[in-house]
């Protein structure tokens, strides 16, 4: 239990890390601006085999961000709930 | 001197004496298979400050002090080295890996078109930003009692007063929000007041629709208050309370 919440804040906090570092290079104009990180990609992003991997890259680690935290913090624990529930039915018969 | 103290430092091998902790430590493997992890952790931990505590009482040169805590080196020192250490690393890689950012020089002949306080202080000045929730009065004929920014001013003395009397009310035994869900709840809800309130301050910035920012910064404090008083309710009533059995024995929740 307390393992799962640290697998999961782990992943979230070290791959947004990981994906803020990206966004701040390829989608951020000004560090005033109010839509830093969330701007549309740069102009110079699509040049060079090296800004092509950062920017998918940067996609890569937004989803797994998202989808690791979502994970570890509900769907295996909903899981286990759910087999321990079909446990405990199937000896009580 | 008793018999299973050795004379000099040397290990002995004929079974007597200190004995390297062979077979009864345990492998990673083993370590890893345990189910038990931080329950057991915190009892191994705390069984063993408890030892060493028992200990130092029966040392004939023990003296009775008044302050009884975990000595500065090495716990306090590691825990604090660890966290110094994770600070000047962030700060290292983030220096490393962000593109830099050298804003315009001010311009001191120019007021700025966005006035703000410290950032500590938006709660406050969002406050001030209440014009909608000050009321119209039919008996003045549709007229507002008080102007705008008196009513935000008094708005602020409502929040100071509350934080004011805190200290006067009676702070009972708990010791984690587990014990207390609604008081609990009044915490969080106060502390997401003050940053939706801050968000509010900040509404010329903010990239979405303003009335929707104003009542989303008195619905979301009731939301996350909710939310945090049946989770903690929920805690109370599931895992977290076996995990806590130990300490409840000792001071049980009212």
């Amino acid at each position: 239990m307390a393992d799962e919440f640290i697998k999961g804040l782990g992943i979230l906090s070290g791959s947004g890390l990981a994906w803020m570092v990206l966004a701040s290079w390829y989608r951020t104009s000004s560090f005033e601006s109010t839509k830093q990180l969330i701007e549309p990609l740069s102009s110079g992003a699509s040049e060079g085999i090296f800004n092509l991997i950062a920017v998918s890259l940067m996609d890569v680690f937004l989803w797994f961000a998202i989808l690791g935290a979502l994970t570890f913090w509900i769907l295996i624990p909903a899981g286990r709930q759910v087999m321990s529930e079909l446990e405990k039915r199937r000896n009580a018969q | 001197m008793s018999d299973n103290e050795p004379e000099n430092e040397e290990i002995r091998t004929d079974g007597t004496g200190i004995v390297a902790p062979d077979n009864e430590t345990p492998t990673w493997s083993e370590r890893k298979a345990r189910k038990t992890g931080l329950s057991r952790l915190t009892y191994e931990y705390f069984e063993r400050a408890r030892r060493e505590d028992q200990d130092l009482r029966t040392e004939s040169d023990y003296v009775e002090r008044d302050v009884l805590a975990f000595p500065t080196w090495p716990h306090e020192t590691v825990r604090n080295l660890s966290i110094a250490s994770f600070f000047v690393g962030m700060i290292l890689f983030l220096s490393a890996t962000m593109p830099p950012h050298i804003g315009a020089p001010a311009n001191p002949s120019n007021t700025p078109s966005i006035i703000l306080p410290d950032w500590y202080l938006y709660w406050s000045f969002g406050l001030l930003k209440l014009n909608a929730l000050n009321p119209e009065l039919a008996i003045l004929g549709g007229q507002k009692l008080m102007a705008d920014r008196t009513y935000g001013v008094l708005a602020n003395g409502v929040v100071v007063g509350a934080i004011a009397i805190v200290p006067f009310l009676n702070k009972g035994s708990a010791r984690r929000p587990v014990e207390q869900p609604f008081w609990a709840a009044v915490g969080v809800f106060g502390v997401v007041l003050a940053l939706t309130l801050s968000l509010l301050a900040i509404k010329n910035l903010m990239p979405m629709n303003v009335d929707l920012l104003f009542d989303l910064t008195f619905f979301l404090p009731v939301v996350f208050g909710t939310v945090t008083y049946a989770v903690l309710k929920t805690m109370r009533e599931g895992y977290m309370y076996d995990l806590n059995r130990r300490y409840y024995r000792l001071r049980p929740p009212k």
